[in-house]
C-alpha cells in the first residue's frame, strides 16, 4: 500500500485521483504512529523490567545464599535463656564447708494477663478461679473487661498450675519466668543465711536480692556473673549446725528459756562451724518484721550476733589472763576476798561467802566477784580497756552478717574505777555472744587474735599476739579446773577435756535496775583444754530450771548441761577422738580398773 | 493511553472467565498458605485451634475475595482506584484517632468484628492509585518534574502516616513498592539516581543525629540498627531475635530436625515466633531444603505475575501487576533478610505464612486484582 501524507492539499487531490480515500489513509497513518510509540514504550518498559528482574534475582541469590551459609553453620545448642535474662542472672548457690547446698535457685513462673489480647475473658476468669481457689472470680472478670492493659495474677505458680493455666488456651494469659531462692534445709542455719526477696520485677524476670544474713552481705558477689556461678562456701558445717540447733532447742525448752544462742568456733582460724539463735524462722518464708514491741522478741533477731548482753563471770578469765600476762599474779597468788567489797556507795558481793582469802585459781574456780575486782584494781582501767579493745569488745564484730553491725557493745561512757571492777566480772559492759566466742578463741588458742568469719578459710590466720603461749596454757588449765572442780561440773564430757567458765548475769530492767528473777546464763567453753580446737559459747535468755525444790537459774544448772550435750554430740562429727586424761600428780598407771 | 474501551468485546464474559483465571498462581498461593498452616500447627505444639484454624478460615475467606475480585472487570477496579486510595488514607488517619493500641504501636482499627490494619490495605491501594495515574498520564510526560512530583506526593502521604504509627516496616514497603511502580512506568533514571544518593545522605544524617537534640529516629530504632550491625554485642537484649533466629537456622542444617521437632522455636526461645519470625520455625524443622523451597515458591509467584503482566495490553493492568508483584516480593525479601540478619529488624510479616488476618486478606484481594487483570485481558485480535 502506498502511503501518502494527506497534507498539503495537492496530495489529497492526488490520492483522490488514484481513487483512494484520504480519510482512511489518515486513520491508517495515525494507527501506525500509535504503534510506533507503543513499541518504543514497550521496548523501554522491557528494559526497565530487565533491570527489575536482575534486582529481584540478586535479592533471591542473596537470601538463598544466606540460607545456605546459615544452614551450613555449626548447629548450636539452644540456650536456656529467655528474653530479659539480663536481670535474671543466676544467683550463685551457697554451700557449707563440705559443699552441701544451703541455698540454691528454683525456676518457677509468674502469671500475668493482658486483657486487650484476650479472646474470652469471662471464661478465662472462671477457669482461673477453679485453678486458684483463692482468686475472686468476680474481681477477675472486672479486671479482664475493665480496660486494663496489664495485671499480675500470681507471683509464683507451680508447674502443675502452669500447665492447667496453659490448657485454658487463652492467649491473654501469659507466663514470666521467675527465679526464686530455695533453702532446702528449711529453718536450718536461718540466721546465717538470712533470706532473699524479689527486687525489680519485670514481666520476663525478677531480680532476686538478699535481704538479710550472708545473702545480703554477699549480695553483689552472689549476683556477679563474673564468678561463673561458683558457689559461696561458708565455714558452717551442716551436720554440726543441725546438732547444735537441735540440742539448743531441746535445752531451751527444758530450761524454760525464752531464747537461746550458740556459737561453735574454730579457735585457730576464727571460722564459725555453727551459729544458732532461737527462736528462728524459715528463710523460704520469712516472717514480717515486728512493727511494735521489742525487735529482740522477733524470730528474725539474731541473738548470737545482734543481741548484746552482760555476759557475767565469763569475763573473769579475761581479767585474770591479762593480769597473769602482765606478771601481776599467778595461779597461786592469794587475793583478799573479804566481803562485801565497798567502793563509794557500791558494794560488791559474792554469790556465797568464800572466806577471807582465795588463790587466783580458786577465784576462777569458785567464781569470786570480789577477788576478780581486786585483780582488776591491780590492772587499772586504762590497761583493762586497752586489752578488751584488742579483743574486739568495744566495736561491733566484723563477721560477714549485715546484722553484726547492730551488735554494738554497750560500754560505760565513763570508764571509772567502779566500772573497771564490775567489768572485770562481766557487768557494766554488754557484748554479743559472738564477741565472747572471739575473745575466748583469741586468748585460749595460744594467744593469737582471730577474726570471726563465716567464710571457709584454708589456713589458720596468724593474728597478732594478745597473750603469751604460757598465759594461754595456764588460762586453759584454770578453765579446765572450773569444770572438774568448780561451777561447771555438769560440763564434763568424758574424753574431750572441756574447760570453760560460767556466767550468770541479772537482766537489766528498762528502768535501770536489775531483775531478781531474770538472768542471762552463759557458758563459754574450750575443748580439748590441752590442745584447744574449738570454742563453744551457749547463752540462754531467762532460763529457769525447776527440777529442784527451788527454781535454779545459774548457768551451772542451765547453760552448762546444754553446752555439754552439744559438745558430746558434735565432737565426733568434728573428727575429735576422745582421749583419756592422765591423772595429774600420779605418775603410776594403776593396773586395777577404778 | 488505554485500549480497554474499544477492545471490550474480545474479553471473556460470564462463567467462561473461570477458565481464564491464572490457575498456576492460585495453586502457588495455596501451597504457600499451606506451609503457613503446617508451621502454625507446629508452633502451637500440635494444637490446631490456636493459630492454624483461624488462619485457615481467613485463607478460605481470602480465596472467596480473590475469586470475586477476579471476576469483576479490571476497568471497574481502575475506576475505583482513586476512591480506594483516598479511603485507605482516611482509614490511616482514623487509626491515629481511634485506633486500638497493640504491642506498643497503634495499627488497628476495629470495625465491628473485623480488626483491620489500614497500613496493610494502603500498600495495595497505593499501587492501584499509581497504576491508574500512569494509565491516565500521557507517557511522554512521565519524566516531567511536575508529573513526577505528583506520584511522589501520592507515595509520601501514606508513608508518613504509617511512620507516625510507628510502623517502619510498612513505611519501607510503601516507599519501595511505589518507587518500583514509578520505575516500571518509565520515569527517568536521573530521578532514581538522585533519590538513592539522597537516601544515602539521609541515612548518614540519621546516624549522625544520634544523641543530638534533633535526633531523627527513636532510640529503640537506633538500637535495632546497632544490633543489626553487631547482634553479638547485646545477645540477650535487642540482639536476641537475631541471635536466636540464627541458632535456629543453624540447628536446622540441610534437611532440618523434622516436623514438630524444632527445639529453638518450640521451647519458647523465640518471641513472636508465630508472626514475624515464623520463618525460623520452618528453617529449623525443614532445614535448608524447606527454607529454600519456600523461597522458590515465592519466586514462582513473582515469575507468574511478571509473565502475566508482560502479556497485558493496557498500562493499568501491567503496572498494577508489577506493583503487586513488587510489594509481595518486598514482603518476603525484607522478612527473610531480617530473620537471617541481612537487614535490621522491622516488623514485616512473612506473606501468607505469618499468623495475621489483615495481611492475608489484603494479599489475596491483591492477587484477585492480578487475576482480574489477567482474565479481562483483551484477546484474539
Amino acid at each position: 500500500m502506498i502511503r501518502t501524507p494527506l497534507r498539503p492539499l495537492p496530495q489529497i487531490l492526488a490520492a483522490r485521483a488514484r481513487g483512494q480515500n484520504p480519510d482512511a489513509i489518515e486513520r491508517e497513518n495515525l494507527r501506525l504512529r500509535h504503534e510506533e510509540t507503543r513499541d518504543a514504550e514497550r521496548e523501554r518498559a522491557e528494559g526497565r523490567l530487565l533491570v527489575l528482574g536482575i534486582f529481584f534475582l540478586c535479592a533471591f541469590v542473596l537470601v538463598g545464599g544466606r540460607m545456605g551459609t546459615l544452614a551450613a553453620s555449626d548447629p548450636e545448642e539452644p540456650r536456656a535463656q529467655v528474653p530479659g535474662a539480663s536481670i535474671l542472672a543466676q544467683r550463685a548457690d551457697i554451700v557449707d564447708r563440705s559443699g552441701r547446698i544451703l541455698a540454691t535457685n528454683l525456676t518457677t513462673h509468674s502469671l500475668y494477663a493482658q486483657p486487650p489480647i484476650m479472646v474470652d475473658p469471662l471464661r478465662a476468669a472462671e477457669e482461673l478461679a477453679t485453678i486458684f481457689p483463692d482468686l475472686d472470680v468476680e474481681r477477675l472478670k472486672k479486671d479482664f473487661t475493665g480496660g486494663r492493659k496489664f495485671l499480675w495474677i500470681k507471683k509464683k505458680i507451680s508447674p502443675e498450675q502452669q500447665q492447667a493455666v496453659h490448657d485454658i488456651g487463652e492467649p491473654g494469659l501469659l507466663f514470666g519466668p521467675r527465679e526464686m531462692r530455695l533453702y532446702p534445709n528449711g529453718s536450718l542455719a536461718s540466721h546465717v543465711l538470712g533470706g532473699a526477696g524479689f527486687g525489680r520485677e519485670g514481666v520476663h524476670s525478677a531480680e532476686v536480692i538478699g535481704v538479710a544474713g550472708v545473702e545480703k552481705t554477699f549480695d553483689d558477689y552472689l549476683r556477679d556473673p563474673a564468678h561463673g556461678g561458683a558457689p559461696l562456701q561458708l565455714s558452717i558445717d551442716l551436720s554440726v549446725q543441725a546438732v547444735t540447733e537441735e540440742v539448743l532447742n531441746g535445752g531451751m525448752k527444758l530450761m524454760n528459756a525464752k531464747g537461746a544462742a550458740a556459737i561453735l568456733m574454730d579457735v585457730h582460724t576464727g571460722e564459725i562451724l555453727s551459729l544458732a539463735s532461737l527462736p528462728d524462722f524459715d528463710p523460704n518464708d520469712r516472717p514480717v518484721p515486728l512493727t511494735k514491741g521489742d525487735a529482740a522478741d522477733s524470730p528474725l533477731f539474731n541473738r548470737a550476733v545482734q543481741g548484746v548482753y552482760e555476759l557475767g563471770s565469763t569475763f573473769k578469765i579475761l581479767t585474770v589472763a591479762q593480769a597473769m600476762e602482765l606478771g601481776l599474779v599467778n595461779p597461786g597468788t592469794v587475793i583478799d576476798t573479804k566481803g562485801p567489797l565497798r567502793w563509794g556507795r557500791h558494794r560488791i558481793r559474792d554469790f556465797r561467802n568464800y572466806g577471807d582469802a582465795l588463790t587466783v585459781e580458786q577465784i576462777i574456780v569458785k567464781s569470786s566477784n570480789i577477788g576478780t575486782a581486786r585483780v582488776a584494781m591491780m590492772l587499772g582501767g586504762d590497761r583493762q580497756r586497752a586489752f578488751l579493745d584488742r579483743l574486739g569488745f568495744l566495736k561491733p564484730t566484723k563477721v560477714e552478717l549485715v546484722e553484726a553491725g547492730a551488735g554494738r557493745p554497750l560500754i560505760p561512757s565513763n570508764w571509772s574505777e567502779i566500772s573497771t571492777m564490775t567489768i572485770s566480772y562481766g557487768h557494766g559492759l554488754s557484748a554479743s555472744p559472738l564477741h565472747l566466742a572471739t575473745a575466748y578463741a583469741s586468748v585460749l588458742n595460744g594467744g593469737r587474735l582471730v577474726r570471726p568469719t563465716l567464710v571457709k578459710r584454708d589456713s589458720p590466720a596468724e593474728g597478732e599476739r594478745v597473750v603469751s603461749e604460757e598465759t594461754s596454757r595456764v588460762a586453759r588449765q584454770l578453765l579446765r579446773k572450773v569444770v572438774t572442780e568448780g561451777t561447771a561440773s555438769f560440763g564434763e564430757v568424758r574424753g574431750y577435756e572441756v574447760g570453760g567458765k560460767t556466767g550468770t548475769a541479772d537482766k537489766p530492767t528498762p528502768q535501770g535496775g536489775y531483775y531478781d528473777d531474770k538472768v542471762i546464763a552463759t557458758f563459754a567453753s574450750v575443748f580439748p583444754a590441752s590442745d584447744p580446737k574449738y570454742v563453744l559459747v551457749v547463752v540462754l535468755d531467762e532460763p529457769v530450771e525447776t527440777s529442784g525444790k527451788e527454781p535454779r537459774r545459774t548457768a551451772g544448772w542451765t547453760a552448762v548441761p546444754v553446752a555439754a550435750e552439744i559438745i558430746r554430740r558434735t565432737a565426733p562429727l568434728l573428727g575429735l577422738a576422745p582421749v583419756i586424761e592422765s591423772r595429774a600428780g600420779n605418775g603410776i598407771t594403776l593396773a586395777s580398773n577404778r | 493511553m488505554s485500549y480497554l474501551e474499544y477492545k471490550v468485546k474480545t474479553v471473556p464474559t460470564g462463567f467462561s472467565k473461570v477458565l481464564y483465571l491464572n490457575w498456576p498462581l492460585i495453586l502457588l498461593l495455596s501451597a504457600v498458605s499451606s506451609v503457613g498452616f503446617l508451621m502454625l500447627y507446629s508452633v502451637a505444639g500440635g494444637n490446631i485451634a490456636r493459630w492454624s484454624e483461624p488462619q485457615m478460615q481467613r485463607f478460605v475467606l481470602g480465596m472467596i475475595v480473590l475469586f470475586i475480585v477476579g471476576m469483576v472487570p479490571i476497568w471497574f477496579w481502575r475506576n475505583l482506584s482513586v476512591l480506594a486510595y483516598l479511603g485507605s488514607i482516611l482509614l490511616l488517619l482514623a487509626v491515629e484517632l481511634v485506633g486500638a493500641i497493640g504491642m506498643g504501636a497503634q495499627r488497628w482499627i476495629d470495625i465491628g468484628p473485623l480488626r483491620l490494619q489500614p497500613s496493610e490495605l494502603s500498600k495495595i491501594t497505593l499501587v492501584m492509585m499509581l497504576a491508574a495515574y500512569y494509565d491516565w498520564l500521557d507517557p511522554k510526560k512521565v519524566s516531567h518534574p511536575f508529573w513526577v512530583l505528583v506520584p511522589v506526593a501520592l507515595i509520601l502521604a501514606p508513608t508518613a502516616l504509617t511512620l507516625i504509627q510507628p510502623d517502619l516496616g510498612t513505611a519501607i514497603l510503601l516507599l519501595a513498592g511505589g518507587g518500583i511502580v514509578m520505575f516500571c512506568a518509565g520515569v527517568s533514571w536521573w530521578y532514581f539516581g538522585t533519590v538513592i544518593a539522597a537516601g544515602v545522605g539521609a541515612v548518614w544524617a540519621v546516624l549522625a543525629s544520634r544523641g543530638t537534640p534533633w535526633q531523627l529516629i527513636k532510640d529503640y530504632q537506633f538500637r535495632r540498627i546497632d544490633t543489626f550491625l553487631d547482634p553479638s554485642q547485646d545477645p540477650l537484649g535487642a540482639g536476641y531475635h537475631i541471635t536466636q533466629a540464627n541458632i535456629a537456622l543453624g540447628s536446622g542444617g540441610f534437611s532440618g530436625r523434622g516436623f514438630m521437632q524444632g527445639t529453638q522455636s518450640r521451647l519458647n526461645f523465640l518471641p513472636e515466633k508465630h508472626t514475624d519470625f515464623i520463618f525460623t520455625v520452618l528453617a529449623e524443622e525443614f532445614g535448608f531444603v524447606g527454607a529454600f523451597s519456600l523461597l522458590v515458591l515465592y519466586g514462582l509467584i513473582i515469575f507468574f505475575c511478571i509473565a502475566s503482566a508482560m502479556t497485558m495490553k493496557d498500562r493499568y493492568s501491567a503496572l498494577l501487576t508489577y506493583g503487586i508483584a513488587a510489594t509481595f516480593f518486598l514482603y518476603f525479601a525484607v522478612n527473610m533478610s531480617m530473620v537471617m540478619g541481612l537487614a535490621p529488624v522491622v516488623g514485616v510479616p512473612l506473606p501468607l505464612v505469618s499468623y495475621g488476618g489483615s495481611a492475608m486478606l489484603v494479599l489475596l484481594a491483591a492477587f484477585g486484582l492480578v487475576q482480574s487483570a489477567c482474565v479481562h485481558r483483551p484477546r484474539g485480535r
